[in-house]
């Protein structure tokens, strides 16, 4: 059986930061982006713990594929994703106590994260350890990139820290509609468009290109 | 009366107030995924509801008589094997993740069995997405939000009972099928809207939502206002009564005392507020 | 014929091979992540009991009349619970000796603020009469506006307030003893904090004071802190 070229370890990586980004690309994973990115502390431990168990997921079901029949796959990645998401949040809630409670009940959503069922079905499922690890650290890369720029930009206009550091003048009425709900939304939909305008603008200059030379 | 007031706070709350989608940002990739059609958002949320039920039910039996220390059947399946004091301090919390995430599996598979007995024709419309009601935040974070009513309580006695766990999926569910259907609504007249092509799809649906979840803002404190109206108006008698002969009024010097007559005249003592 | 019957029955007992395989695989994974919960339990269990209660208990020293060390405190917690017409409402006290001395007493307390449930710390002196601080442990008021609640120069208006009348919250220039200056843009989150402190503050010193009510002992710590 001649199989398709499937992507290497590195193209799996470098796909997860942008051209397959979760969060802007392939809209998943919603639930924490918004509500976690009140400010950048919060969000950094979130992209952690996503990638800490999309990391082990990615690997066991890489490890197990070949012996994975299609009626029992959801199962088992459930299972396995249930019980690192355990593991993660008695982590924090033993050494990052203040973080757990503030993050509450967002860190155990994360087992009904589309992005790790999806990442374990579609690549960890088919490929061997090393790409699964690949694109589970991309992935994450990529997770942790959209988390930051969505938390720096509530965090900063709407209450004037960085990590919790002053760093706005006092002058900066804080908007304090950024971190309340509606602030996630906005800025979630409006960086969305603009990263969705980037790249129109990158393929379109491409085409450009590609059409002016063919 | 009181357990009344209390469930109606529950509801209003989980309905209005902390909407799922609105404030705890739950169920969103159905909310921005199934929005398009109010028929297809009604059936998605009402489905979304069934199943809330379900699996509120499942999950806060299993964690009343099976994972909190002391529960019934730990204790006794426990009792075999070591003393009844260490029974009583069994603690299966730990499995609480997964017990959850296959109570909803299954009630998911009994919704969609139900679906496909009773309204096929709603089953075939919905096609992938019935399944996909177990990734769905939304459940998951009720089950989690009843975990905390009943194992992560400091008094025992403070603990939820059914009523109230069952309240809160059903209106939870309840406050989704709203959001859902008013997005909707929203989603089949943006369709003729001119809107710029960066902005289609995923992108403006989050900047209307972010709008409607500045309106229901406007909710906050309803129920805070509700629980003073509903309380003081059926405890103010018997308060009155209780407080009175609580406070020895004998005891307390002379202008205090004229001063504490006053106020409870005047309703203005703070337990009757 | 023959082959397609043989071929029916090796893909019969391939299918029951798989099936053996597949049963063994969940088997086998339930068993492995079994082990590594229970291993995760028996670890961090411990240290996240100990971070539920120091949350709490870290807290009750500060807000005592006096400055003394934590270990010099021997602190008991038990739960009290208020029956008025039907309402049930239950605190937390914990109840402060230093030696043979009564110290003071923390309520741990608990009510609906403006947005969610405040729950808040309440230290009083041995004789019920002052109270000597507020201690917020958790709100979801309204960030900027409602949440200066947890400023400590805003709670420290509570210190040495008496406790023989209700407090009243005024929105500007506080002057009588049982006054308090709302926060500016959030006097429903102040006034709210103030009812449940007056309300705490009765029905404890009615428990106290008789001793007649419903209230349960509970030795030593509860381990949910």
């Amino acid at each position: 059986m001649k199989m398709d070229k499937q992507p290497t370890p590195l193209e799996r990586f470098i796909n997860g930061i942008l051209p397959e980004n979760p969060v802007y690309r392939q809209v998943l994973g919603m639930c924490p982006t918004l509500a976690v990115t009140n400010n950048l502390k919060g969000a950094m431990t979130m992209a952690g713990a996503v990638c800490f168990v999309l990391l082990c997921a990615n690997v066991i079901t890489s490890l197990i594929r070949d012996l994975l029949k299609p009626h029992l796959r959801i199962v088992v990645f459930t299972l396995t994703i249930a019980t690192f998401v355990t593991i993660v949040d008695r982590f924090l809630a033993a050494y990052m106590y203040q973080m757990s409670k503030q993050l509450g009940p967002y860190v155990p959503l994360i087992i009904v994260n589309c992005i790790i069922i999806c990442r374990c079905e579609v690549c960890a499922s088919k490929q061997p350890v090393i790409t699964a690890a690949a694109d589970a650290l991309g992935q994450s890369v990529g997770y942790a990139m959209a988390l930051a720029s969505i938390a720096f930009v509530r965090e900063i206009m709407g209450t004037g820290m960085l990590f919790g550091f002053r760093v706005l003048p006092a002058v900066w009425p804080d908007w304090v509609i950024m971190i309340l709900p509606p602030g996630a939304f906005l800025t979630l939909g409006l960086l969305m468009g603009l990263v969705n305008f980037v790249i129109m603008r990158l393929s379109s200059t491409n085409d450009k290109h590609a059409g002016g030379t063919a | 009366m009181n357990y009344l007031i209390d469930i109606l706070l529950i509801a209003v709350s989980a309905a209005l107030i902390n909407n799922f989608v609105l404030y705890y940002f739950v169920g969103i990739c159905p909310f921005i995924g199934v929005s398009r059609q109010i028929d297809m958002a009604v059936g998605m949320g009402l489905a979304v509801t069934f199943v809330m039920c379900i699996a509120a039910f499942l999950s806060w039996t299993v964690t009343t008589f099976i994972l909190i220390p002391g529960a019934l059947l730990s204790k006794l399946v426990a009792g075999f094997f070591v003393s009844p004091e260490a029974a009583s301090k069994v603690d299966l919390t730990i499995l609480s993740y997964i017990v959850y995430i296959f109570a909803i599996a299954a009630s998911v598979q009994f919704v969609e069995m139900y679906v496909r007995r009773f309204f096929p024709a709603l089953y075939k419309s919905f096609g992938v997405f019935l399944p996909l009601i177990t990734t769905n935040c939304a459940i998951l974070f009720a089950c989690l939000t009843i975990m905390s009513h009943v194992a992560g309580v400091d008094n025992p006695a403070d603990a939820w009972d059914l009523g109230r766990a069952l309240t809160l999926a059903f209106f939870g569910g309840i406050g989704f099928t709203i959001a859902i259907v008013i997005m909707a609504g929203i989603r089949e007249e943006l369709d003729f809207c001119d809107i710029p092509q960066c902005m289609k799809g995923p992108a403006i649906t989050l900047v209307v939502a972010g709008l409607l979840s500045m309106a229901f803002m406007g909710f906050t404190g309803v129920d805070s206002g509700l629980k003073k109206a509903l309380k003081s108006r059926s405890v103010k008698n018997a308060a009155l009564e209780m407080k009175i002969e609580n406070y020895d009024v004998t005891s307390v010097p002379g202008t205090a005392r004229a001063h504490m007559k006053n106020m409870i005249a005047s309703k203005e003592h703070p337990c009757l507020s | 014929m023959n082959d397609s019957l043989n071929g029916k029955n090796s893909g019969k007992l391939r299918v029951k091979k798989n099936f053996m395989i597949q049963a063994w695989l969940v088997l086998f994974l339930s068993v492995f992540f079994g082990v590594s919960l229970a291993a995760v339990q028996l670890t961090l269990s411990p240290k996240i009991k100990a971070n539920k209660l120091n949350e709490t208990m870290k807290n009750v020293p500060g807000l005592l009349p006096g400055h003394y060390a934590p270990d010099a405190l021997k602190i008991s917690r038990r739960f009290l619970t208020a029956v008025s017409g039907g309402v049930k409402k239950s605190y937390s006290l914990f109840t402060a000796m230093s030696g043979k001395t009564l110290v003071g007493y923390v309520v741990k307390a608990s009510g609906q603020g403006y947005s969610d449930s405040i729950d808040a710390l309440i230290g009083l002196d041995a004789s019920l009469s002052r109270i000597t601080g507020v201690f917020i442990l958790s709100q979801k008021e309204t960030p900027g506006l409602g949440g200066k609640i947890t400023d400590p120069e805003w709670r420290a208006q509570f210190i040495d307030k008496p406790t023989d009348r209700p407090l009243k919250v005024v929105k500007t220039g506080a002057r009588a003893s049982n006054e308090i200056d709302a926060i500016t843009g959030a006097t429903i989150s102040s006034r709210s904090l103030c009812s449940i402190i007056n309300q705490a503050v009765s029905d404890v010193k009615g428990i106290l004071e008789s001793n007649e009510k419903s209230s349960q002992q509970v030795t030593g710590v509860n381990e949910n802190g």
